[in-house]
Formats: structure tokens, sequence, C-alpha cells
């Protein structure tokens, strides 16, 4: 079986574009929850979101984040003409993979590379369907405004960001679009390490994107009562006992991942190691985790297994933690169980309360804030958290601090029951 | 390590069809397809394979139903009969893994219709309107509906199938990667039960509308709908067929060198092999063409022309007719599909 490093990383996120980004916010301690502004939200319930600085998404803004290397840079404007950049986390993902695949050096010998990428909904423009919508319904063959792109009608394409990713950087190997929802970032990882392990792939781009942060996303999820009902900056509070739900996100993470034996023949930088995986489903409710955790215990206890690692090696977990009442709860449960009382335990936090509830991306974001341990010797903090829920048995961090581990856990529980985590290890 | 991996149990559900069994001959003697709904294309109307009956005693519950869009609906079916008629006990599905082909989402248009109504005035769409009385005229489950990765997790649920699982966006080789995960756990040794299959429908008017635009329908693309799953395990005696081999691949890869892809499987017998084809459309079927032209004529099954156009779905109903030329006439069985992103999965049967 291949060992598989990471080679490269790449992210945007509500702290903006860049892996130094985010890895400056959180070492900061800071939050970007703040009010909504890519579009009016004066009417919906929920105001308040995690979201990346920019309004509204064009190639300039794009090309003016990509190296001027970057092989992404080609056909920005056909893009745009298409409409690809309507759906955000399409450019989301070209900019994480771009810092990705030049942090890791990569070139066209690495074209052979496969992608295995986590994707959110595809985004409705609901606006599109108003020309002919009369008392009698949808007019479905009714021409489109001139200015609404043929290829982008009605909703964007589950895999624009892959479609567009393996075309440009003319991947080659195997490739597939996770969409299990919270576990999709996770699990397309996941995926990805499991290709090399077993010598299907020797490079791979994986990670996620997504964005919920538009009129249909954020109503939806409005509508599911998800978030939490304060339009304040601390509305999302991990494992607080006055937790009421959690915060939307929106961004990408993309890593490379290799075999160690090719990264070391082509002299990669080795950021981190990718351990272990484990994953499992609930399967108990829709809308609700099961309240023990077991299924999200054995998500962990596989991934440790996988790894060859005890839970007392595990120097930081991160959590889940969405913020809301239910899965903080059945997490903290689940890691009771696994590691034991809280003094025994390594330490723990939620980025969610700093950049939102990244849905399909949140496993590669948070994955992404975890190699912090690595690359700075920094435990990420959970912003907003005060108060300990007393029920939630685990040794939470609510400030980022110093600290050496030598493992990290990454947890991803997701909505439908799907869980995953990943254990990661030091260079 | 790598142990046998046979299908021991499979369900499938399309226009025409609620058993694997006999559908090799249904199709051959052209009795499946009696496309029953027509929908309007930008040329005219098209004739479309809805599903029409579904066995009641398969279907989920009316309380269940409005948690779930159509093809969820599909994928909870079609498992919990597989889950039935295997007999599964309680621990074996809490460790079985789930892999499934998934297609776009799936809102209900009573519900978008509703919604629009309360946003749209003299065909504008009006964003305040739509954060108030839009949003308020929908279902609170709306997320549930549309969430693709439901169509596992509802049958999940369902079932109790609770190992690991993923979902795949399927335009043909998502759900091909989803038959190589499961197989890949069973031959690994990792799992001793694995579950992998598709489910889709062609016939959703957003998802319908795409396929028009996109000009897949002038091209000649039927739609359809449906769901298949298989059941993937080490067990013998059990076995419909044993699962040589899986493997899918990108356009790009595919370009560089169809001929190499598939002649990593090893040389067809044309004297006795058969050919299952799931090709979407005609650029597909012509993609596979120097593959299909190493079969006897009478030895091929495309499976689009027979159930039409079930998009993720399909990968997996032309294993299970494979099942069914493999239970009656043939040896080995190939099964090769091509996807609209033009990447190719390959799936070797042979009689178990």
């Amino acid at each position: 079986m291949q060992r598989v490093v990471i080679t490269g990383v790449g992210a945007v996120s509500a702290f903006g574009v860049g892996i130094n980004a985010l890895w400056d916010g959180l070492s900061a301690g800071q939050s970007r929850v703040a009010a909504i502004r890519n579009f009016d939200v004066s009417a919906f319930q929920t105001q308040v979101g995690a979201e990346v600085p920019v309004a509204a998404i064009n190639s300039a803004w794009i090309s003016d984040h990509l190296p001027t290397s970057s092989p992404l840079l080609a056909q920005l404007e056909q893009a745009q003409q298409r409409g690809l950049w309507r759906d955000r986390k399409t450019a989301f993902a070209v900019l994480a993979a771009a810092e990705a695949w030049l942090m890791a050096g990569c070139g066209m010998a690495e074209r052979e590379a496969g992608l295995s990428l986590a994707l959110g909904l595809e985004q409705a423009f609901l606006e599109d369907f108003a020309p002919g919508f009369t008392e009698h319904g949808i007019h479905w063959q009714c021409p489109p405004k001139p200015q609404v792109a043929q290829a982008i009608r009605y909703r964007s394409e589950v895999d624009l960001g892959a479609q567009w990713l393996t075309e440009r950087l003319q991947l080659r190997g195997p490739n597939v679009v996770n969409v299990s929802a919270c576990a999709a970032g996770g699990l397309a990882i996941a995926q990805a390490a499991a290709w090399i392990e077993r010598g299907q792939a020797t490079i791979m781009l994986c990670g996620g994107a997504d964005s919920m942060l538009n009129p249909f996303g954020l109503g939806g999820m409005s509508r599911l009562g998800a978030p939490s009902p304060r339009n304040q900056a601390d509305a999302c509070r991990p494992f607080d006992r006055r937790r009421d739900g959690l915060v939307i996100g929106e961004g990408a993470a993309v890593l490379v991942l290799e075999s160690e034996q090719r990264a070391l023949k082509r002299g990669a930088p080795i950021l981190a190691r990718l351990k272990g995986y484990g994953s499992s489903q609930d399967a108990y409710n829709p809308s609700v985790p099961h309240p023990d955790g077991g299924a999200a215990q054995r998500a962990m206890q596989q991934a440790l297994l996988h790894a060859a690692v005890l839970p007392q090696q595990i120097g930081y977990i991160n959590a889940h933690g969405t913020g809301t009442v239910l899965n903080d709860l059945a997490e903290a449960r689940a890691i009771r169980r696994l590691f034991g009382p809280v003094a025994e335990q390594p330490w723990l936090s939620s980025i969610k309360g700093a950049v939102g509830h990244l849905m399909a991306a949140s496993g590669a974001i948070e994955l992404a804030a975890s190699l912090l341990a690595f690359q700075r010797r920094i435990l990420p903090g959970t912003a907003h958290h005060q108060m300990l829920d007393p029920q939630c048995e685990i040794r939470i961090l609510a400030e980022p601090t110093a600290a050496e581990s030598a493992y990290v856990l990454s947890n991803s529980f997701g909505f439908g029951g799907q869980n995953v985590a990943l254990v990661v290890g030091a260079a | 390590m790598s142990l046998p991996v046979y299908v021991t149990a499979a369900t499938v559900l399309c226009a025409g069809a609620d058993s694997w069994r006999g559908l090799a001959a249904r199709i051959a003697a052209g009795a499946v397809l009696s496309p029953s709904t027509q929908l309007q294309a930008s040329h005219g109307l098209v004739w479309a394979a809805e599903i029409k009956d579904i066995p009641a005693k398969w279907d989920v519950e009316p309380r269940m139903r409005k948690w779930m869009s159509y093809p969820a609906r599909l994928a909870a079916m079609v498992l919990n009969q597989l889950c039935h008629e295997s007999n599964w006990s309680s621990e074996q599905r809490a460790a079985a893994a789930l892999f499934l082909g998934v297609g776009a989402s799936g809102c209900p248009i009573s519900e978008l219709t509703q919604m629009l109504k309360a946003s749209i005035q003299q065909q504008q769409f009006e964003l305040t309107r739509f954060g108030g009385a839009g949003l308020a005229a929908c279902s609170p489950l709306l997320a549930f509906q549309l969430m693709n990765n439901f169509s596992l997790c509802h049958g999940a649920i369902l079932t109790g199938l609770a190992g690991p699982n993923s979902a795949f966006f399927s335009r043909g080789t998502g759900t091909v990667a989803a038959l190589a995960e499961a197989y890949w756990l069973v031959a690994s040794g990792q799992s001793e039960l694995a579950i992998a299959g598709g489910a889709d429908s062609a016939l959703h008017p957003v998802t319908w509308s795409q396929l028009v635009r996109d000009s897949w329908v002038a091209c000649g693309l039927v739609p359809g709908e449906g769901a298949a799953v298989l059941a993937l395990s080490p067990e013998r005696q059990r076995a419909l067929a044993r699962l040589e081999r899986v493997q899918f691949a990108s356009a790009l890869a595919i370009q560089s060198g169809l001929t190499e892809f598939l002649a990593a499987f090893g040389p067809v017998d044309p004297q006795r092999d058969w050919l299952v084809l799931a090709p979407w459309g005609p650029p597909a079927r012509q993609l596979l063409a120097s593959f299909s032209h190493t079969f006897a004529a009478e030895r091929q099954v495309d499976i689009s022309a027979a159930l039409a156009e079930t998009l993720a779905a399909a990968p997996a109903l032309a294993v299970a007719v494979a099942l069914d030329l493999l239970a009656s006439r043939a040896q080995r069985v190939w099964v090769a599909s091509a996807g609209i992103d033009g990447g190719v999965g390959l799936v070797l049967l042979s009689a178990g």
C-alpha cells in the first residue's frame, strides 16, 4: 500500500483568497461572520453568513487572484460568456485548485493526476424562470433573456467546477464528484487517498467547493430552521450552551495528494501525511444525527485504525461542530466515548464560528485549517465559544493556541447521516 | 489480498421492468420499451419512458415521500427491495457499504411553482417577495427534497445500511465509480457486503430542459428514469455472477487511448462473449463503436435503445441486464458505458 502525502493546499474562505489568509485569520482568532452582501437579504429571515469578500464574481476578479503562470488563466473570459461564474463555487474551486497546484510545483508531468472533488448543490437561478411564467406555471421552452448565458439557465450543473478544472489542467487520472452534502469534502479527500494507496493513481487533486449564499440556498436552509435565528456576528457558537444554529459559509479548499514515492522523486514539498480515513452512515433520520453519536464514533475509530494511530496519540480534533444543538451533542458524546474523560482528551475546536459551515466544502476547508497544526504549530480556536455546554464533555479550545501535534483528526458529519473522519500526521 | 467478488443480489426498476430476470430476453424481443409519456421539446413532442407502474409493495410510505425527490424515492424502493429479498441480518446491514451514482437535484415542480408564483410579478422575479412570501409558500422540507445525497441517505435510513458510503454525481462514470469502490472493498477484504448502483430521472423538467438545450434530444436521446442496485460479496454460494473487473476512465484519458484502456481487460472472445452497451446518446455510442465491433452483432444489447436514457441509473441497469444474460445463455458479459462527460466505464462479469 502506498503512503499518501499532502504536497499542496489552496483555499478560498471568508478570510479571503489563499491558504495564508485562512491560516492568518484562524491564528488570530478572528471571525468573518457578518451581514451578507452579495444579494439583498433584507426580506430573508437569515441575513448573516461567512461570505467570501467579493460581491459579483467575474473573470477579472478570478484572473487577479490567479498566479501569472497558472494554466487556469486561459479561457476565463469564454467561461464568463458561458455563464460559469454565475455559480460562485465554481470560481472558488478554480482559485483553490490553482493555489494547491502551484504550491505542489505541479506542471505538465502532473497531468496524470486525477480529480476527486466535493461539490454542493447546483445553484438555482430563480430569476431565469420569470420570463414566460404565467398563471399556468413555468414555460420551460420560453427563450431566455439575452443576457442570460444559455449554458447556465435555471440551475448550474453539479459538476461544473470539476469539468472546467479537468479540461483546463488536462487531468487524465480517475475523476469523480462527491455529492455527499456536509461529508462530501472529507469523503472526496478519503477517496483520493484510497486511489493512491491502492496504486490506482499516484497524484490526485482533491477537496471541495460550495456556496449556499444565494437566494435559493439561503432560503432553503432558512426554511429548514438550521441557521441561527440571531443575525449577529456570533450567530454560530459551537458547543456553547447557548448555541442555536449554524451560519452558512462559502469557499473552497483543494489539496494535492501524492504517493510519498512520487513526491520524494520529484522533490515536492511534503506538508503532512494523510494517514487514515473512515466513514459510516447513521441510518437514522434525515434531519437529525443519531443522538448517541455511535456512527460518528465508528467513522473516527475506523480512521484511527486505518492510520494505525491510537486515540491518545491524537493531539488535536477539528470537530464538525456546527453550532446546532443536536449535532454538537452527538459529536461530543462520540468523542467522549472514544477518547475518554476530558482530561485525557486531545484539544478540540470547530472553525465554523469563524468561517461558517461550508457544507460540501466543510471537510476540505477544515482539513486545510488543521494543517496549521503542522505548518505553524498553532491549533485554531472556536470563535464565539464562551460557555461550554456541560453535556458536551470535550476539551475545547476557545482561543488559538500554540501546540505541537503529531496527529490530527478531522470530522465531518453530514445531513442524511453520512459521516467521515480523516487522520493527518506530521510530515 | 484479492478475494473473488460476486454479485449476489440485484434489484431494478425502470419503465417496463421491475425485475432483472428475463430482462435481456424481453429487450431482445423488443418487448420492454413502450414510451408512455410525451414531453414538450423545443422541436415538438418527444416520447419518454416514464415508470408508470410502481409495485405497490415496494413504494415508501406516503409520509416519507414528502421528504424525497423522485430519484430518492426510486433508490429507496430498490434498496429496500434488495434487502428484503436478500434477508440480511441487521448486523450485516449495519456493516454493509453503500455507493450510489446520483443525478442532479430534484425539487418537486409543485413546490417550485408555488414558490415562483409568490415571487414573480409581471414576469419579474422579486427578491424581496421571494424572501418572504416565496419561501413561506414552499415546504420546510424543500432542502431535503433537493439534496442529491438523499438518494443514498433515504435508502440507508429505510434499510439500516450503515457502513462506509458515498454519493457520486454521475453522468455515467460516477455510477461505475460507485461500483468500482464497492468491488474494491470486497476484493480487499474490507467489506463482506457492499451495495452499489444508481438512480435518476431524465424526466424532471429542469433536467429535461437541459437535455433539450444541449441538443441531446435532437440527436435521438429518449429520456427515461430508473434505479438499479447490486449487492457484492465474496460469498460464492449465492452468486448470480462473478464480477471480474470494474474500471472507468475520464474523457481525456480515453482520448489518448481507448484501445489501451480496453486492452487492460484482456481479449474479447467474439465466439462466446456478450456485450451490453449503455451509451449516453449517439456521441457515446460512436465512442464505443470500435469496441462493440469486436463482438458479434447478435451478441450485443444496447440498453439505451431498449430502456431509454436513465442517466445515473444506466450503468447499473446495464449490469443487471448482464446478469440475466449470464443466467440464461452467456458465459461472459462485458458492460460498456459512456457518459455525457465522455468518460467510459467497463465492467466484466462471468457466470458465477
